[in-house]
Parts: C-alpha cells; structure tokens; sequence
C-alpha cells in the first residue's frame, strides 16, 4: 500500500507524529492505566479498579475545589466577556491612533506572563503597605487582608484574572465586530435605533460565533486555572490553597497529590475525571447553541 | 452641566472638536480604564526607581523617584542571586521550543496542507482531536514518562515534551493551504527534490506565519510555570517564572522593591516583544480566535 513515492512525504510527517505519538498519545494511555491503581512512583503497582475515583470524589477537597470552580467560573467568565466586549466597542469607537493606542494599553496585562501578574497583584494586595490598601487608606477605610479573608479570596482572584484575561478576548472581539458590514447599523439608524439598541439588535447578534467561541474558551481553560490561585496563595507543594482552602481549584488539588502525596494514580484519575467535566461542560455548551440556532 | 457641554460642543464642531457629552465621556472611561490596566506595570516600575525603606506615606510610589537605586538593585539581583542563570535557562529554553516548533510544525503542515499520502486524514483526525484535550490529563502521566526517560532536571526534558504542538501544526497548515500547487509543479519540473520544495519553496513563502506563530510561542514559552516546576525542581535549571517564584514565596525575607525588580526583568523581555511586534501578535490571536 506504500509506496516508493510515498516516502518523502512520511518522512517529512514522521517527526511530528512520532513526538506526538510519545508525548501525548502514550501519556493519555499510560495515564488512564495509572488512574486504576495505587502507585506512588517507587513501589510496586496495585490494581485498585476504580478506587482512586471514588476516593477522589469522596474527599472534602475535591468538593471543596469543585465548589470554588463553580462559584469562579459564573463569575469570571460571563464578568469577562462582558468587560472584553465593552473594551472592544470602546476601542473600536476610536480612529487611527488611538485607536490603535487604547488596544494596546488595554491588551498590555496580556502580555506579561501570568505567573508576573499574579505576583505584581499579591504586593498590589499586601495589607497596610498594598497599593490597594494605601488607596483605601486615604478614604480613611480599614486595611483588608484580601488574601488571608475567606470572604474576599476568591474575588480578589476573579480581578486578577479579569485584568489578566479581558485584552485577550478583546482582541477577538475587535476583529469580529470589524466584519460586522457597514450597512447593517446605518440600516438600524435609519429605522431609528439608539446606540443601545444597535449593540442589541445588531451587533450582538452578529457577534454570537465569536462571543461563543470566546465563552467556550473562556470556560474551558477556567476549568483548568492554575497559575493565579497557585501564586496568589502559599506556591509550594507542602501549602496551597489558602485559608481554608478558599482558592483551592481542581488542578492545584491534583498537583497537590502527586507531587506533594506522591500518589501518582490518584493524580491521574483526577485528570481523568477533570477531562470529563470538561467534556460534558463543553458538549452541554455546543447542544444549548445548536438549540439557539433552532429556536 | 450637560447643556452648557452641548453648547461648547456645538460651538466649538465648527474647529474640527468634537466635544459632545458622550465623546467627553468615551474619553474619561477610556483612560481610566488604560489607568487600571497600565498602573500596575508602572507601579512596578515606581516601586524599582525609588529610594528602598521610604514608607508609601512619605513616597506613594506614583512615579518613579530614583534612577540609580533602581539600577543598585538589578545589579544586585544579578551579582547575588541565581536570577541570570535562570534567564540563560529561560532563554535557551525559549529560543530551542521555538525552533523545535517550527522546524518540526513546518514539515508536517507542508505535507498535511500539500500532498496525499497514506495515513493522512487519520492522523490529522487524531492530531485535531487533541486540540480538544485537557492539558490537565496529559500533565502528570507525561511527567512521569519524562522522569523514566531520566530527562528531569534537563532541558530536554523542558523542550521536547512540548515541540508537537497541535494548536501550531493546525495554524501553519491553513496558512500553507494558500500556496499555489503549480508553483511546487514548476519547482518540481526545474529538478528540485521533494526536501528542497520545502526548504526553498514553501518556507519563504511561509514566512509570516511561522513569525507569528515564533512570536506566540515565545510568549507562551516564556510565560509556562506549570511545566518548569515539576521538571526542572532542581536550582540548576531553575526558569526565570520559578525565580520570581522563590522571590515572591512567604518569609523569603525579600523586600518589596527587591522581588519588583525581579518581576520587572522577568516582564521586559515578552513587553519588548510586544512593543516590538505588536501588529503581529494581536493579528495571531485574532486568527486564532475567528477561525478556530
């Protein structure tokens, strides 16, 4: 079936697929044969069937991680799309220069790596001494512990990753709305809409391949947040999570017990299980627009 | 207060300025918001440029105050931390992803997007398919796969897990897509081989998609901390996001403008960058985004 003048091109093909085949179709494998037993990386492996699943699922940390995902994912993502798309309409509300000038200041935060942000953001909350607290200072307010106080944890994490997060979906956005024709809003202008309603009627609804994909997206790697919450509380292996574990996220519960536990099989299952949330999440997303498309 | 806005509105249209209460307005939320997503940049640099030990109440850090303490304290970070070995690894790390990307991504796109061959559309099947996956499932198993391969604390073990990059495979591929079959009969007619095509042919015509997809992956590269941390745990290969790291960790008895400055050399390198290929990068994430 191959033949000779077939070999040039496998040959071309071969280093990529061979990196790949190693690097991520072996792990998916090797992982899910992991999932099933209690292995700590030095002994000898033990068949646990489904054990490490139902430990996982059992566990207080787990539910505690999950509750966290929820509650920052119904904030962040909808908060940010709504703050990219205002940033996009403001900034495409403006011509040449600045324009081009206000994109690039909003999409600066996008630029610096995360693991930056999140630290520049740790000193801008420090208590007393934090920019933020300085600025409340002024007003005479208390100083607030915002990484230490369970109640304000997770939104101080939410800002962070707003800001981190709106440049980059706003990009998206600015290039959606620039395909949007002329016509439609002088159309609606005609019949006498305000600016409100030709974001409503005309723009929105133009926009929906594009704000789905940003929402899709903006969920998906919202399932798997990592770096923030990671550097916002302790960093290490041995104390993450904060406070009563109010920024204790799926991913960070998993690192936690493979590298700091060593319980290398538990650490697969939860990836495993992980993958499944997103799937079904992401499934579940792509179902509800093929309904809106219908209806 | 609106009327009389109107009013130097209507009066002063008739200049070229347009000074409505909606464009007055526009403008005052556009710059508070570059404030709000600028500031901290800057405060960074405020808080490097100053004289260490003021209290904020003295020396708020809205500007930068001194130029020289700024410069004592890159120094210092250089000459009494591990900071410019870490960089060294941080660049040598940076730079082979990118060319391992490129090299590797370009070969595989050129006959994905040009050619026929057996076993084609399967595993372009599969290699999409994995656009869909989690990197969470594939993090641990692919540490450990790595660590029984003894490339811990290695940089190949930093580089080459990562070099098939689907998402890079995927965006060469639509841009190889545009270049025309007889230009590659016409190579082909002149007697180049099937590499040469490739190499002479295809790769300059290329060329702005593999800049922009250099261009993203270094950002990517040089942001990734997740990767670096559990293979490279040892202070040899330690990557300028793990430095940052240790300076920011609670009790490293480090003072603010000391770990600001070792975040600002860790922001500089991606900001150039921006300034510098600016277009370019926003053009990438908007492609991205549209057609994906």
């Amino acid at each position: 079936m191959i033949e000779k003048k077939h070999i040039p091109h496998l040959l071309m093909v071969f280093p990529f697929m061979a990196l790949f085949a190693v690097f991520f179709l072996y792990p998916i494998v090797s992982g899910l044969i992991y999932s099933f037993h209690d292995w700590n990386a030095t002994t000898q492996m033990r068949f646990v069937g489904l054990g490490n699943y139902e430990r996982i699922i059992a566990s207080r940390d787990f539910k505690k991680a999950m509750w966290n995902l929820g509650t920052y994912i119904v904030i962040t993502v909808p908060l940010g799309i709504a703050v990219s798309f205002c940033l996009a309409l403001l900034v495409d509300s403006f011509k040449g220069f600045w324009s081009n000038f206000f994109r690039s200041a909003f999409f600066m935060p996008v630029v610096l790596p995360m693991f930056l942000a999140a630290t520049i953001w740790r000193w801008i909350y420090t208590p007393n001494i934090g920019l933020l607290n300085t600025i409340r200072g002024w007003f005479g307010l208390e100083s607030v512990q915002f990484l230490n106080d369970t109640s304000t944890m997770l939104y101080s994490l939410i800002a962070v990753d707003v800001w981190v997060s709106a440049g980059f979906n706003m990009v998206i956005i600015l290039a959606g709305l620039k395909n949007i024709p002329k016509h439609y809003y002088e159309a609606a202008r005609l019949d006498g809409a305000s600016k409100l309603q030709e974001v409503f009627y005309v723009t929105i609804p133009m926009l929906y391949p594009v704000l789905f994909f940003v929402t899709t997206y903006g969920v998906i790697s919202a399932l798997q947040v990592f770096d923030t919450p990671w550097l916002l509380t302790g960093s290490s292996f041995s104390d993450y999570g904060g406070r009563q574990n109010a920024l204790l996220f799926p991913v960070m519960d998993m690192m936690g017990r493979g590298f700091g536990e060593l319980k290398f099989g538990q650490a697969s299952a939860y990836g495993f299980l992980l993958t499944a949330v997103i799937v079904v999440v992401t499934a579940g997303m792509f179902a509800f627009r093929r309904k809106g498309y219908d209806a | 207060m609106s009327a009389s806005l109107t009013m130097i509105g209507q009066r002063t249209q008739a200049a070229g300025w347009d000074f409505s209460v909606w464009t007055v307005l526009k403008w005052a939320v556009a710059i508070c918001l570059t404030v709000v997503a600028v500031f901290p940049i800057v405060w960074m640099v405020n808080v490097v440029f100053a004289e260490p030990g003021v209290p904020v109440s003295i020396n708020p850090r809205l500007v930068p105050t001194s130029f020289s303490h700024g410069v004592e304290k890159i120094r210092m970070i250089f000459t009494e931390t591990p900071y410019l070995r870490a960089y060294y690894v941080s660049i040598a790390y940076s730079l082979l992803t990118i060319a391992g990307v490129l090299i590797v991504g370009s070969m595989a796109a050129f006959e994905f997007a040009l050619f026929e061959f057996p076993g084609k559309r399967p595993m372009f099947a599969v290699v999409m398919l994995s656009l869909m996956v989690p990197s969470a499932v594939t993090l641990i198993p692919r540490y450990l796969l790595t660590a029984d391969l003894g490339w811990l604390n290695t940089m190949q073990g930093l580089v080459v897990p990562g070099l098939a990059s689907a998402f890079g495979l995927f965006m060469l591929i639509q841009f190889m897509k545009s270049i025309p079959k007889e230009m590659i009969e016409a190579a082909r007619l002149d007697g180049a081989s099937h590499f040469q095509i490739y190499l002479h042919v295809a790769l300059p015509l290329s060329k702005n998609a593999l800049v922009t997809l250099a261009i993203l992956t270094f950002m990517q590269t040089w942001g990734n901390f997740i990767w670096p941390l559990i293979v490279a745990p040892s202070p040899q290969l330690y990557t300028v996001g793990q430095v940052v790291g240790l300076f920011n960790a609670p009790f490293s008895h480090v003072t603010v403008d000391v770990v600001m400055a070792a975040n600002l050399l860790a922001a500089l390198p991606p900001l150039i960058f921006f300034l510098l290929f600016q277009r370019k990068i926003v053009e990438g994430i908007a492609m991205s985004g549209t057609k994906g």
